[in-house]
This record gives structure tokens, sequence and C-alpha cells, in this order.
């Protein structure tokens, strides 16, 4: 338990504590935090636990808050009823891909433009970012785009390259990955160039080591981005054999599977299991790259 | 000799500077081909399009500005627009302080600090769809939905939720601020190690208490923090779309309807892509003096 007597900083120290009323609004504060923690997991919870209730206890009157079992059997019913595993394969193997191009090329490109700067790139920087921020105006022309390729026309909806594509240039981004390169001095680039190192040869043995910290971090936002991500994924894949996970939800959803609310319950359970999982293995990672890069979804 | 090893030494710097900006922009290659491709070619082609006829998805013929005229004499455009607004003010009410104050409330902590980090954060990992589903479960007008099983409890009789029109906007906003706040709060938390202690030890010798801290102290330094996520807030939620899809479509009779969601119908429901396009176009004209505001604050702010 820590003592109060060690709080220095913030609007409260230990001096302040010692009166009555801001012990009060300390103790508010902590109520309010508890509530506001139990309005954030408390729908996680009752999802999980009413898909396991039967049809009628879900609708009773008066409500039941738990089910009288759990009988794990529904999971592997609507496992198999699904066929779950596909869209669980699927976005699996859309998260990889998006990975690849995520980190090699919004990396590379935030490299040469923290590092390199050959003539031009401040241009095509400033172009980067300053189209950061563009609202959204771009979902037909570029659902366009993805039907019919510009110079080579090929439809691409149906495969994941044009999932892929869209995670490889991101601006933010390429503005972490440059931010990130920025701090590293530039006479380790240098001594090595002296040293008759490549550009490439310096990428790989100096900037990829010293890297990680933000590969990581970028590597789990862009794994739990994928994983949440519905739109696109449902305009390219829809209907085809590759749905992801979201395009399952948003089926039941809209109500064109044979499912019922429980079943439903059920589903959203084990689509968040997984992300869950990942976020108390990596939360530590996760917070300190959320202030790190400012500005994520 | 020596003339010869300057001569070399020139030749092997030019080479070097050929070299790094070959290199260089061959690193950068795949990155201008895909943001060619995937951002800026595209709002040119939404530019020109949205006058333009289109037959599937080829120019056939230059129509001016009826496409525009189409989209805005659309008689339900008038209440989209509203309802867009309207999903822009509520989640200012509703989106913008709580994470703000529950910042500054974990920052006081010093008790269970980091798990008050971790739950608000955690439903920023359930994938947007499923948040969408879960809160319209928690919606639902039969006994089954929690808030009616909690009014239950309370002894009030259930209520119609998604189905109101007058809620419909709000409890939309509620899920999405209940999906997002999260990221907000450890952005807010890191602007709020900046500030400087010493103010607070004065302002402590000169006897001014807590809300007087609040507002004379961190108030002023947070502001521009509060400005730059309010602005982005408004932006993003001016294009909602996936949420009114997920939770209501749209409904109940148009209640929920917003711009995003239109252009989408447009575009996927419709296949009337040149309206869409010309929506797209005034959504974008409507928010682009937003997006230089932002610039601008935000240099200023991090100057």
């Amino acid at each position: 338990m820590k003592k109060i007597s060690n709080k220095t900083n913030g609007l409260l120290n230990f001096m302040d504590l010692r009166y009555g009323r801001y012990k009060l609004i300390y103790g508010i504060m902590a109520g309010l935090l508890i509530l506001l923690s139990l309005v954030c997991v408390l729908p996680i919870i009752w999802v999980a636990v009413s898909g396991f209730k039967t049809q009628a206890e879900f609708y009773s009157v008066p409500p039941t808050l738990l089910p009288a079992e759990f009988d794990f059997k529904k999971i592997a019913n609507i496992w198999s009823k699904l066929n779950f595993f596909r869209y669980f394969k699927s976005t699996v193997f859309l998260i990889l891909g998006g990975l690849v191009f995520d980190i090699v090329i919004n990396g590379l490109c935030g490299y040469v433009l923290s590092r390199v700067k050959p003539l031009g790139s401040k241009l095509l920087e400033t172009l980067i970012f300053g189209t950061m921020l563009l609202p959204g105006i771009s979902m037909v022309p570029l659902y366009m785009t993805f039907v019919d390729m510009p110079l080579i026309h090929v439809n691409l909806t149906g495969s994941y390259l044009p999932l892929w594509m869209l995670v490889g240039c991101k601006a933010f981004t390429v503005m972490l990955f440059r931010n990130f390169f920025n701090g590293i001095p530039m006479d380790y680039i240098e001594s090595a160039r002296m040293d008759g190192c490549s550009t490439l040869g310096i990428f790989f043995k100096i900037i990829l080591p010293l890297s990680k910290p933000i590969i990581v971090v970028e590597a789990i936002f862009c794994v739990m981005g994928m994983w949440k991500d519905f739109m696109w994924p449902y305009l390219i894949l829809g209907s085809t054999e590759k749905e992801t996970i979201s395009i399952l939800l948003y089926h039941i959803s809209s109500g064109s599977l044979p499912l019922t609310e429980l079943d439903a319950m059920l589903v959203i359970m084990l689509t968040v299991i997984p992300p869950g999982l990942f976020y108390c293995i990596f939360s530590r990672q996760i917070m300190g790259g959320v202030s790190m890069s400012g500005i994520k979804g | 000799m020596k003339a010869l090893s300057k001569e070399n030494k020139r030749k092997s710097r030019v080479n070097r500077i050929i070299s790094k900006n070959f290199s260089g922009w061959l690193l950068l290659l795949p990155s201008l081909l895909l943001f060619v491709l995937v951002v800026w070619r595209p709002v040119c082609v939404a530019f020109y399009g949205a006058f333009f006829r289109l037959q599937g998805m080829e120019a056939t013929q230059f129509i001016g500005l009826k496409n525009f005229k189409d989209v805005l004499t659309d008689s339900a455009f008038l209440k989209t627009l509203i309802n867009t607004v309207q999903y822009v003010l509520w989640s200012l009410v509703i989106g913008l302080p709580l994470p703000f104050f529950t910042a500054i409330m974990i920052n006081e902590m010093i008790h269970a600090q980091s798990c008050f980090k971790i739950t608000t954060y955690l439903p920023v990992i359930v994938p947007t769809v499923a948040t969408c589903l879960i809160w319209k479960m928690m919606y639902l007008d039969g006994s089954g939905g929690l808030l009616n099983t909690i009014l239950y409890y309370v002894g009030i009789d259930p209520k119609q939720w998604l189905s109101n029109p007058s809620l419909t906007i709000p409890l939309i906003i509620i899920a999405m601020t209940w999906q997002s706040f999260g990221t907000s709060v450890i952005m807010y938390l890191a602007a709020l190690q900046g500030v400087d202690q010493s103010l607070y030890e004065a302002s402590r010798i000169d006897g001014s208490g807590f809300w007087s801290r609040l507002w004379h102290i961190l108030f002023p330094h947070m502001r521009g923090i509060l400005l730059l996520l309010g602005i982005q807030q408004i932006i993003g939620i001016f294009q909602i779309t996936e949420q009114p899809l997920v939770m209501t479509g749209g409904g109940p009779d148009g209640a929920s309807l917003s711009l995003g969601l239109t252009n989408y119908f447009y575009a996927f429901k419709y296949g009337q892509f040149d309206k869409s396009m010309a929506l797209g176009v005034l959504m974008f004209l409507i928010l682009i003096p937003l997006t230089f505001l932002y610039f601008k604050l935000d240099k200023k702010i991090n100057d």
C-alpha cells in the first residue's frame, strides 16, 4: 500500500490531504473512477455471461443476472456451426501481411525522410503530413481504384492486397517512425558511411537494431487496429471466402445469419478474447505507445 | 600525385551523393507509389468525377453541378445534415469532457492508478462492430437488455432505447465514447506530466485551493491539447458511418442517418457513385477549414 505522505505532485499533495475536505475530494474522485471502470468492464462481462443463458433465462421477468449453468459445449457448437475458424484464419492472415506492409514501407519512408534526406524529399514530407488529416473524401474513388487498378487494369477486390496497401501508407505511422529516427544521432550514420557502409547496410546494421522499441509499438497498434477494422475489409472481402471476424459480426448484426441473440453474444465473446489476451501481455507497451505517438485512433 | 588524390576524393564524394539520392528515392518508392494511388489520386478523382455522370465506373458526360444539385435537393439532405451536427454536438458534450476529467482524476490517484488506466483503455481493444453489437444488446427494448434489467431492479418499467428517435443519436455517441475515450485519457495523462509542479507549490503557499489550482494552473496548461483533440473529434464524428450502419442502419425512420452513412448508401446500396462523390466533395469542403485550423493550432502549440 502506497503512503499518502509520498504524494508530492498533482493538484493535491500530502499536505493538502491532511485536510478533511481534500480527503473528501480525493474520495469522490476515487469513487467516480471505480464507477467508470465498472462501466468500462461490465458490458464485456455482461455479454460473456449472458451468452451462456438459455432463451428463457435471457427474456425472463424478472431478469436474471447469472445463467443457471455455464455450458461450454455451446461455444463448441457455435464454433463449428459458423465455421468460425475460417474467419479467424482470414483475419490472422490479413494482419500478418498488413504487419509487413505497415512496418517495412512506413518504416523505410520514415527512415529516409529523417536520416537520408535525398534531394526533394522535403517536398514529399510536406505532402504526406499535409494530407494527413484530409477528410475521408475518397471512399468511392478509392473503391474504384481497387476495382480497376490504374495502368495495369486489374481488379483487386476479393484479395488482401488493397487492405495491405491501405496500411502501407499511413501518414501517422510515417511520422511516428520519422520522429523516432530523428532521435538517432547523425554521427552514428556518418561514421558508418565513412567506413564505407552503404545506405542499405547502415539501415540493417545500425538503424534496425536501434529501432526495435518503435517497431514493437507499431506492430502492436497494427495488430489491434486491423483486428478492429471493419469498413474496408467489408467492401473488399465481403461475401468471399476471405471474410474477417468483423465482417462476420456485421452479418450477425444485420440478421443475415440464422443466429439467436445469445449465440451472437458468444461470438462477440470469441472475438474479444484474442485482443484481450494480447492486451494483457502488451498493456505496458500500449500505454507508452499511445503517449508516444500522440495521435492514434 | 596530390592532385590525383584530390580528384579521386572529389569523385568519390560525387559518387556518394549520387548513391545517397538514388538509394534514398529507391527506398521511398513503395511509399510514394502507395500515397499516390491510395491517398492523393482518389482525392483528385473525386473532385473531377463529381462533375460527371458515371456509367458504372466510367465518367461518360460532363454535367456540371447537377450531381451537387441532386444531393442538396434530396428530401432527406437537410435532416441528415442536422443529424450529423447533432452527432458532433453530442460527442462534444459527452466525449470531450469525459476523458479529460478522467485523466485528471487518474493523475491524482495514489492507489490503483495503473489499474484505472488499464480498465479505461480496455474497451479500445474491442472490435468496432463488436462494440456496436454489445451496446445494441444493452439497449434492447425487451427485458433482456442490460439497461432495462437495471431499470427493473431500480423499479422502473422497461423503456425504448435505440428505437426512440430522440434518443438514438446520443445513445450511439455513448457507445462510441465508451469505445474510444481510453485513448484520449492516455494522451491527456501524458500531457498532465508536463504541468510545472512548482506552480502548484507557489499557489499552495498563496493559499489557493483545489478548484483554483484546477482552473488557473492545470486548465491553461491543457487548453492546447484539449482544443486539438476537440477539433480532431469534430472532424472524425462528422464523418461517422460504421456505428449507425451497424447499430441502427440509419433508422428509426432516418433518425440516425448521418452524411457519412448517406454517402455509403449512395455508393454501395444504390450504386450512384457520382452522387456519392459529390456528397464526399461537399463534406470535404465543410471540413477543410477545420483541418487548416488544426494545423495552425498544432504549429502554435508545439512551437
